[in-house]
């Protein structure tokens, strides 16, 4: 295992410089063809916030302030990461098979395929988190010291889900039934996190479940820079079954992709 | 799990594989009693049990079978066998796309291939962009990448269409331009797979003149995979027969077309 980390980072070492051009190749490739090519990348999250925000506001009449800022600031923060984290669900866990000619076409290391996919998603991330930054100064909410922190969070974010695709990939080359599964299990993740309510007033045992599910922390944590003004570790009962979760995943990945991952060419 | 093992050496199980980018050493690639095993399972659900239960029954083909060839360094040689015989395997190994069950693969040299010529694009990026990403792959730096694309971009013969989708591309100018690149990259080692009736005639007779320059120059050493005789005799000194997964014959061009023939 430790023989398996220590090649993957030799590997993004070694190829660093490519995995940063593949990654601003595969946002040219998820906009091309495309006429008004980069505005979708606004388009579709500011769509989605004002369908939720009505829904919302108007329909379940649930919306308020959020420890003084704005509710629709608090949705922000729990959305845009969700975008993130949806792709990284749905195409993440599968991603060999959206690059298949680098896998048995071109001699080139699999775990890199991982590393620059989450990466290009990443970029979209920060796009919008600076989109926020600007619209929210624009309107009168200066940023706060705790908004320091979301570097920080997003390097979590980064390992979380490299490991995340990297463990489940080499199975989902195996077996299509295992990419669909995961596909299915992104409504779940979804509404089994604090999205779209804050998850305070659930049950404990709710809590329990929700607090195990990697979305939830992550959103949270957005949220804790532009909301709710604490350091995202003054949490434990949130940060703590993250880190199980981390931990379980990194182990999982080197497990998975040191045993699969000369196989994987072989069934694609 | 010895860690001392030298950078370019890489363990899985049985096998080894020793890769490096040296382009000194007297013999460019050689099979050790290389075995490449294939799992054949019923069905995908099958496959994916036997990751986690051993006892999954499932079917074996050996495509290499205790194959052992070395390929001198300079040299022109063609692996000849009929289809099914356990050459493209081969290529794959040296390529390093796919990795031997046992046995030990060496290649030295930077390895460049013109396995399937239209594979190894993407779809939905135009022609300069995925000969851009290649370059890059290839690990060519920005300049030198710039210097070699306008040469690519011309023995293409793709003109205007070279910033169109891949995916408009007939299978013609694809393989065309996967041709002009795995060519123009300056491979230590080339690997040829019946590629050269690429396009119309007067393209293939392009490819045949742009391969018999590379064979020509020193240091470079060609590889062959075929099943018509008269190409190989065209291009190269030596040659190898391969049935079944193993190397039934090495030796001068002549001598292996007779054993292929008759065999």
């Amino acid at each position: 295992m430790f023989r398996t980390l220590r090649q993957l980072c030799a590997e993004n070492w070694q190829w660093r410089r490519q995995v940063w051009n593949l990654a601003k190749i595969d946002l040219v490739k998820t906009y091309r063809g495309a006429a008004l090519g980069k505005i979708w990348l606004f388009v579709k999250p500011a769509v989605y916030i004002l369908v939720f925000w009505v829904a919302l506001e108007f329909g379940l009449r649930s919306s308020s302030d959020v420890n003084g800022k704005p509710y629709l600031l608090w949705l922000s923060a729990g959305v845009f990461p969700w975008f993130f984290m949806s792709d990284m669900i749905s195409t993440g866990s599968d991603v060999y098979r959206r690059y298949p000619y680098l896998v048995n076409r071109i001699k080139f290391p699999l775990s890199l395929i991982s590393t620059f996919y989450t990466l290009s998603l990443l970029i979209i991330f920060s796009c919008m988190m600076g989109f926020t930054i600007v619209v929210c100064a624009i309107c009168g909410i200066m940023p706060s010291v705790y908004l320091l922190q979301l570097p920080l969070v997003m390097a979590f974010m980064f390992v979380f889900w490299v490991s995340w695709s990297m463990a489940l990939s080499p199975l989902s080359a195996i077996s299509r039934d295992f990419s669909n599964l995961l596909k299915t299990l992104g409504t779940p993740f979804f509404w089994l996190s604090g999205i779209l309510f804050d998850i305070g007033h659930w049950p404990r045992a709710a809590r329990l479940v929700a607090s195990f599910n990697p979305v939830t922390w992550v959103v949270q944590s957005v949220r804790d820079c532009f909301v709710y003004d604490r350091w995202f570790w003054a949490d434990p009962e949130s940060f703590l079954p993250f880190l199980a979760m981390l931990l379980v995943f990194v182990l999982l990945a080197l497990h998975n992709y040191g045993r699969l991952y000369t196989e994987v060419p072989d069934v694609l | 799990m010895s860690s001392d093992l030298p950078a370019n050496v890489t363990r899985m199980g049985e096998a080894t594989v020793i890769r490096d980018e040296d382009a000194s050493t007297p013999v460019a690639v050689s099979f050790d009693h290389v075995t490449k095993r294939y799992k054949l399972f019923r069905n995908d659900k099958q496959r994916l049990l036997g990751t986690f239960i051993r006892s999954v029954p499932y079917d074996t083909v050996n495509a290499s079978n205790d194959l052992s060839f070395e390929v001198p360094r300079g040299s022109s040689l063609a692996l000849l066998g009929d289809n099914g015989a356990g050459k493209s395997t081969a290529l794959k190994m040296i390529t390093g796309v796919c990795f031997p069950t046992s046995g030990t693969v060496e290649v030295h040299g930077r390895v460049s291939a013109l396995l399937e010529l239209s594979a190894g694009f993407d779809m939905k990026l135009s022609g300069m962009e995925n000969i851009d990403m290649r370059c890059q792959l290839w690990g060519l730096s920005k300049g030198e990448s710039e210097k070699l694309i306008p040469e690519i971009v011309e023995f293409s013969e793709l003109g205007k269409y070279i910033d169109q989708p891949m995916r408009t591309y007939s299978s013609g100018m694809r393989a065309r331009l996967g041709f002009a690149f795995a060519s123009s990259i300056r491979p230590d080692i080339l690997v040829v797979d019946e590629a050269l009736s690429v396009g119309d005639r007067k393209f293939a007779a392009k490819c045949k003149s742009r391969v018999r320059s590379i064979i020509a120059k020193e240091n470079v050493t060609v590889l062959f995979v075929t099943h018509s005789t008269a190409m190989a005799k065209e291009f190269c000194e030596q040659g190898i027969v391969i049935q079944k997964g193993r190397a039934m014959f090495s030796g001068g061009i002549e001598d292996a077309i007779a054993y292929y023939t008759a065999s």
